[in-house]
């Protein structure tokens, strides 16, 4: 009769076995079940003891997983915020508004047009024109691929604001294609001043500048001779 | 008596040929109405022939006050008087431009100087 079970010592060691569970239960991984006498209760013991094993190498590695996957986290977020910040640098930089001659103000546009950019292009434009004083702003759209009805509108709505703050607005460099959508968009922008490149665009804007200038002279030699008179 | 604000009047100056008038407290409905028939009678005394609204200091326009304007300039005209709205602020553009009211037939300025200048060449041309 080996290895029979006493019957004392065995609710000892179902005791023990227990303790052990509720402790790993409770979080302490580092309990084990001794397994030096061996009988029945043994096989139990030591399949507890590998579970046990199990278990501790299986938290080790979910948490080693958690902490890559917080890290990655961190690296994409911290990304998704130099995007951000990239984005509203690029919305700045694309509007730049230059005064290139006395009176005459000039933004070029590069690049799609979407509603925030015009938006944005639109009230770089006013704050300049009132800023400046110039009269005469040339929007040169050269670099604009495509326009449809929203940005053709907004275009619309700058330049009637310009209008409204009393300077001339005169859009260059319209390519074959936005023309084709335009009109096929049933777009009017015959009240609109356009030109075909942005020479040209410059050209009128100087002669409007020179007639400014001449019924200025006029009027002061008219004053003159008043004066003579 | 106490004076309500709505009492006050918006100055009209008579220089030379032009009327100036400088709005400097916010537009509320009555008194742009009053400040419509208010122009249009100074025009009749004085034989104005040209007015300049300035309105640089008007941070907000309705629809209403846009709508008052616009017709101011078509009235005045029509009694021979040419109207040159000046100092309109970018905001102010933008919203009436968002209303849809875009004013057509009204002349700005961004100052009053080319303002002034504006109406002079118009009556230049008038004349000539």
């Amino acid at each position: 009769m080996e290895n029979n079970l006493d019957f004392k010592n065995a609710k000892e060691r179902i005791e023990h076995i227990e303790d052990v569970l509720s402790s790993v239960a409770a979080g302490d991984l580092d309990k084990r079940l001794q397994t030096d006498i061996e009988d029945d209760l043994t096989g139990i013991e030591e399949a507890i003891n590998i579970l046990i094993e199990d278990l501790t190498y299986e938290l080790k590695q979910s948490k080693k997983m958690k902490e890559e996957l917080e890290d990655k986290l961190n690296k994409i977020q911290e990304q998704q915020k130099t995007i951000v910040q990239q984005q509203e640098d690029l919305l700045e930089l694309s509007s730049p508004v230059t005064k290139v001659w006395d009176n005459v103000l000039i933004l070029p546009v590069i690049g799609t047009l979407d509603s925030q950019r015009t938006q944005i292009m639109m009230e770089n434009l006013l704050q300049k024109i009132v800023e400046t004083g110039c009269t005469i702003a040339i929007l040169d759209i050269t670099g604009v691929p495509t326009v449809d009805t929203q940005v053709a509108n907004h275009l619309l709505k700058t330049v009637t604001a310009a209008r409204l703050l009393g300077a001339d607005c005169i859009i260059s460099g319209i390519s074959p294609a936005i023309a084709q959508t335009i009109v096929h968009l049933g777009i009017d922008l015959s009240s609109i001043k356009t030109k075909a490149t942005l020479q040209d665009a410059m050209l009128f804007a100087m002669k409007k500048n020179n007639q400014l200038f001449e019924g200025k002279i006029h009027l002061e030699h008219k004053e003159q001779e008043e004066d003579d008179k | 008596m106490n004076l309500d604000i709505h009492d006050k009047k918006i100055p009209i100056i008579k220089i030379r040929d032009f009327l100036i008038v400088s709005i400097q407290v916010d537009m509320h409905d009555k008194l742009a109405v009053q400040l419509q028939s208010q122009i249009l009678h100074e025009i009749e005394r004085t034989g104005a022939k040209g007015v300049l609204i300035d309105i640089s200091v008007l941070e907000m326009v309705d629809s209403f006050i846009g709508r008052m304007l616009s017709g101011m300039a078509s009235m005045a005209a029509i009694m021979d008087a040419a109207v040159v709205i000046v100092g309109m602020q970018p905001a102010v553009a933008i919203t009436l431009v968002e209303l849809g009211l875009e004013m057509p037939g009204v002349d700005t300025a961004l100052d009053m100087e080319k303002g002034m200048e504006m109406l002079e060449k118009k009556l230049r041309e008038k004349e000539s």
